[in-house]
């Protein structure tokens, strides 16, 4: 057998990441030396392409999902339930102030890998800017988006109107929300645009999700953990039993990331500690 | 619930019938919620799920007559992404991935199966023969002939639509 037909024959298992170590870095370099593999190799590369583009096929039905919500949710107790409303009721009221009274403190570097809520936020930021995930609400009312969670989630969403009670110029435009899954629940997935960029809010109540890795910013009592993943920015941080997820392409880092949004506000003694000197 | 869409899509393609599908969706969860060997990592959970809803589709099987009925199903369309480039294009794109979807879709049952599992879902050969109870080598020939049969059908429409983009 050629060189050439021993490589075609290991192609497929190549494209479909079968091949490890030598088995694949034999592949690599022949194709990088012989022109009518490579051709092969491409056109079987570009069908896969188009196939695994067609992307998801369906979508479960929110009929399905409720039935499906309604299996898993006896496990979870419905004290518990009121518990973690109340607290995230109390915690979208406080968030406007959390955000905006933002302290200096030094940062701390912290070692490790991103959680899994923030890894989810990611991968659904991507998916629905690739059109995988189209909003099921579309708005631009706080109001509106905050009043299409009831009955959904088993939390309270509250989407605070920063720009218009605190007089902040314009800098960033609601878009809509949608339901993600998350673990065996959903959890609340909101869309905004800044600059035609987008940029996504993702909230669960999921038990055992703890914020770690990244660069650790301190502000307000609360620890926001700010990861970079997949050329992403996600910051994600947890308060009574919600843990919140913010996604975007934006370039700014660390604390930074939080001027971007907030740079029209009027309080000026709050942002400034934030700007770097 | 994060593997819903990926459950009934899959459901989808073992019973190509939208009811049997939310049936079969829920008998999965019923039985993976009362299960004590769920998987540690949630990196399983995703094949482990996919083996319920298969052994409870071969046991619905066994115990029915009548053949699978056909239906229209309602697609999933992505809405944004694309919308901002050339309206031409997208909308060759869109028909592009309906033509694949079409395709699949009118692939024999078996066929169908591994090419959702692997080019859809993404599963390794070795997670496809764990959820079809089959020798990894027969996942790889499967495989092989389902995209050969996909291939034949695609490959003039995708080389028209190529022309009319380029």
């Amino acid at each position: 057998m050629s060189k050439c037909d021993d490589i075609r024959g290991r192609l497929t298992l190549y494209l479909d990441d079968e091949l490890q170590g030598m088995e694949r870095a034999a592949v690599e370099v022949h194709l990088s030396e012989c022109e009518s593999c490579a051709a092969i190799f491409e056109r079987e590369l570009n069908f896969l392409n188009i196939v695994r583009e067609s992307g998801q096929l369906y979508a479960a039905p929110p009929e399905l999902r409720a039935k499906v919500q309604q299996i898993l949710r006896p496990r979870r107790s419905s004290r518990m339930s009121w518990m973690v409303a109340a607290a995230a009721g109390l915690l979208v009221l406080l968030l406007p102030v959390v955000m905006w009274r933002v302290v200096k403190q030094p940062n701390q570097p912290e070692n490790g890998p991103a959680c899994s809520f923030a890894l989810m936020a990611a991968e659904t930021h991507l998916r629905h800017v690739g059109g995988q995930l189209p909003l099921e609400v579309e708005s631009t009312s706080p109001q509106h988006i905050s009043e299409w969670f009831v009955n959904k989630v088993n939390f309270s969403v509250k989407l605070p109107n920063y720009q218009e009670s605190s007089g902040q110029e314009k800098l960033y435009e609601l878009e809509g929300a949608r339901l993600v899954n998350f673990k065996t629940d959903y959890a609340a997935y909101v869309a905004y645009q800044m600059k035609e960029r987008p940029i996504s809010l993702v909230i669960t109540s999921a038990s055992g999700v703890e914020p770690t890795g990244g660069e650790v910013i301190a502000a307000g009592g609360l620890k926001f953990h700010y990861n970079a993943i997949d050329g992403l920015k996600v910051l994600t941080w947890s308060d009574r039993g919600l843990t919140y997820a913010l996604v975007s392409d934006l370039e700014e880092r660390g604390q930074q990331s939080c001027i971007v949004c907030h740079q029209g506000t009027k309080d000026q003694s709050f942002i400034e500690p934030l700007k770097p000197h | 619930m994060e593997h819903i869409d990926s459950l009934y899509g899959y459901a989808l393609a073992l019973t190509r019938d939208a009811t049997e599908a939310e049936d079969l969706v829920q008998e999965t969860y019923v039985r993976a919620a009362s299960s004590a060997n769920r998987p540690e990592t949630d990196s399983n959970l995703k094949g482990w799920l996919f083996v319920i809803m298969r052994n409870a589709w071969l046991n619905h099987l066994r115990h029915r007559n009548s053949g699978p009925r056909f239906v229209e199903l309602e697609l999933v369309e992505p809405s944004t992404g694309e919308a901002q480039g050339n309206p031409h294009v997208v909308y060759l794109r869109k028909l592009e991935r309906q033509q694949v979807r079409e395709a699949i879709e009118s692939l024999p049952d078996a066929y169908r199966e591994i090419v959702v599992l692997r080019d859809i879902e993404g599963f390794s050969y070795q997670e496809i023969a764990t959820v079809l109870d089959c020798p990894a080598g027969t996942v790889m020939s499967r495989l092989g002939r389902a995209r050969g049969r996909l291939r034949k059908m695609l490959e003039p429409r995708i080389r028209r639509i190529d022309l009319r983009i380029g």
